[in-house]
């Protein structure tokens, strides 16, 4: 049985419905990442988790025990905010072990405590401190010290470094992740920010208007999206997303293009038997910009490369790679080539698309067919 | 040549500054003289000999300096039959309002607590009750309130007249506090359930000790409030539960014989007294910025 487990889990504010039925389980010491645009219903949901706000059915369950109506207090957790929430009128010292002091748990055991917290934070220097006289880096750790002194069963964590600036953003992420692995706890963790997503978890659950779009490892997400929503949000820059059309090619099948002042694109699918039934239908044929790219940027061990000259209309380059932007399906369609590649817009190049890579979805149902 | 003319430019800059500054200073001079012109008439003739102030120049400084008006106003005048003086009067008012103020104060905090941190069904309902409370005129109320400490064995006395504050004010108090409370980030209650800490913990460990500047906001409101009130004090009160305010106006109207304007003067001053050092005292507290740090700013 799973560590954290929520079964078919509803939460309505009045006539709103905000989660609707959402099943997940996470192991013990996994890292559970929930994503998804705002408004979403992710923070609503890591909130019941937390006991903060009430569900309307389903259930709850931390290491096997029912927890649907215990207090915050007594469900083993502990959180971070994404405000910090750090107590204005105490010290550093005092908000890290003002848990411990609600519990009763002698002042040299507290005092022990913290220190050891603030140790492993690198934040000792700072115990006599008020929040106010920290910067932003520093109140997140103290609020990750908060959580961190109480040992809980699962750790949450609300949007934790929406408020940080861009680079300490990217330290406090490995930080997180190093803790993860030192600790093994178990980590709820809320974001909108798909790389992040990515970046630290051992699952992904894809929310959005409060249903579960998709709940996976982040190579399954990222790899095998279940719908247009997955693969659309995962990934950055977003996955190529072409109307085409299926149609018989000899043995196989292809894939057909239209394309502005020239022949529809047609690219050969080698692997994709399940294709053959939608032959003759319209199809959103998905593809990453890494899987589009230079002839000898190409995959050469992808069996499924097919090139193909396409007219280029804009060339952008971002130091690592180039991404070029051409047009297929009345689509803009990003590829990404090497950076030494000298491309020139309104040029027409050969692109190298490994169709190995390919998704399709049904363009009515936006579901995955192939 | 360029520091020069840098140099030049900011000069005539900071002449035209100072030209503006000295208006600025004499208008708001002025402004204050006039606004404190009733106080230092009333100061001057508090400290001089009766004979001097029916000579007529109630401008001029005293030429024979005397505390004795302020002696008389605090100790031995008429007030009513009793020559007391308003002293025990001023006791009066000080058991009165500490307690209203500080019960008016703590219930209101707590409702503001309630209104915006424990949400319930018809929340908004009851603080419109409440905020409807803050404009009902004095007069309305005096004669159920009557009734009310009639019931309760209260009337005057003391304690009723701390309950008829207490009643009158939270209406005033409760909407300070909702609206600084409002604004206070929900994340740090949620933060402390989470901790272990309950309605009353979060209250008094979270809540009120970053609450100061609305206290004081509302200290001072209510303690000038009660105060100075009359009317319910003229009501509600006997003889020896009467307020300063009530006490004041005895002093002035009942006087036997001759106007004692000099102990008029003195006894109004010392009446006010006590709202002017909660001010002066009070306003060093108003330190802004003391949520700072608790989320991001």
């Amino acid at each position: 049985m799973a560590f954290l487990e929520i079964s078919d889990l509803y939460k309505r504010f009045g006539s709103v419905e905000v989660l609707k039925g959402i099943n997940l389980a996470v192991e013990e010491g996994g890292f559970l990442v929930l994503v998804g645009p705002s408004g979403c219903g992710k923070s609503t949901l890591l909130n019941t988790i937390a006991g903060l706000e009430s569900i309307t059915s389903g259930e709850i369950r931390i290491n096997g025990r029912v927890v649907n109506n215990l207090h915050p207090s007594q469900r083993d957790i502990a959180m971070v905010f994404q405000s910090y929430a750090l107590y204005p009128n105490m010290t550093v010292a005092q908000n890290i072990a003002f848990g411990m002091e609600m519990r009763g748990v002698p002042k040299a055991e507290r005092e022990k405590a913290v220190a050891e917290v603030a140790k492993t934070l690198q934040i000792s220097h700072l115990l006599g401190r008020k929040p106010s006289q920290l910067s932003g880096g520093q109140r997140q750790r103290v609020a990750m010290g908060r959580a961190l002194v109480r040992n809980p069963q699962v750790f949450l964590f609300d949007e934790p470094l929406s408020n940080l600036d861009a680079k300490l953003r990217v330290d406090m992420r490995t930080e997180i992740k190093r803790l993860h692995q030192s600790m093994k706890t178990t980590i709820v963790y809320v974001t909108h920010d798909q790389i992040e997503a990515m970046t630290l978890a051992t699952q992904i659950a894809v929310l959005k208007d409060g249903v579960l779009q998709q709940f996976g490892t982040p190579h399954e997400i990222y790899n095998n999206p279940a719908n247009i929503f997955v693969a659309d949000f995962m990934g950055s820059p977003a996955m190529n997303l072409i109307p085409a059309r299926i149609e018989a090619n000899g043995g196989g099948v292809a894939v057909v293009m239209t394309r502005d002042g020239a022949e529809p694109l047609q690219l050969k699918v080698g692997s994709h038997s399940r294709l053959g039934a939608h032959a003759g239908r319209e199809v959103i044929f998905g593809l990453r910009p890494e899987a589009i790219t230079d002839l000898s940027g190409a995959d050469r061990t992808s069996p499924g490369v097919v090139n193909a000259e396409c007219h280029v209309e804009v060339v952008e380059p971002a130091g690592a790679d180039t991404y070029v932007v051409t047009r297929l399906g009345g689509r803009e369609v990003i590829g990404r080539m090497r950076s030494d590649m000298q491309v020139a817009p309104h040029s027409t190049v050969p692109f190298a698309f490994n169709m190995d890579k390919a998704v399709f979805f049904d363009p009515e149902s936006e579901f995955r067919i192939a | 040549m360029a520091a020069a003319t840098h140099g030049a430019v900011q000069e005539t800059a900071v002449r035209t500054n100072v030209l503006a500054r000295a208006l600025i200073y004499a208008g708001l001079i002025l402004f204050a003289g006039y606004y404190l012109l009733p106080l230092y008439v009333m100061l001057v003739n508090s400290v001089k000999p009766l004979d001097e102030i029916r000579q007529g120049d109630m401008m001029s400084l005293p030429m024979l300096f005397t505390l004795e008006p302020w002696r008389s106003a605090w100790a031995t005048a008429q007030i009513g039959v009793q020559p007391t003086g308003l002293r025990p009067y001023f006791i009066n008012s000080i058991l009165m309002v500490v307690p209203a103020v500080a019960i008016s104060t703590l219930l209101g905090a707590l409702n503001g607590y309630v209104l915006t941190k424990w949400r319930f069904r018809g929340d908004g309902i009851v603080f419109g009750l409440l905020l409807f409370a803050c404009f009902i005129p004095f007069q309305i109320v005096l004669i159920p309130m009557a009734r009310l400490l009639g019931l309760a064995g209260l009337a005057g006395s003391t304690p009723g007249l701390v309950l008829v504050h207490v009643v009158y004010g939270l209406g005033f108090t409760t909407l300070f506090f909702r609206n600084y409370y409002d604004a206070f980030p929900t994340e740090l209650i949620r933060a402390a359930q989470i901790d272990g800490a309950g309605f009353f913990r979060i209250f008094w460990r979270i809540l009120l000790p970053s609450s100061g500047p609305i206290i004081v906001v509302t200290v001072i409101w209510q303690f000038t409030n009660i105060w100075n009130d009359f009317l319910f004090g003229v009501s509600f009160s006997d003889v020896d539960s009467q307020p300063v305010t009530v006490a004041l106006n005895n002093l002035v109207s009942s006087s036997t014989g001759v106007k004692e304007y000099n102990v008029h003067f003195a006894g109004a001053i010392l009446a006010a007294l006590p709202t002017l050092i909660v001010y002066v005292v009070s306003g060093r507290y108003f330190v802004r910025g003391l949520m700072a740090g608790a989320v991001k700013g």
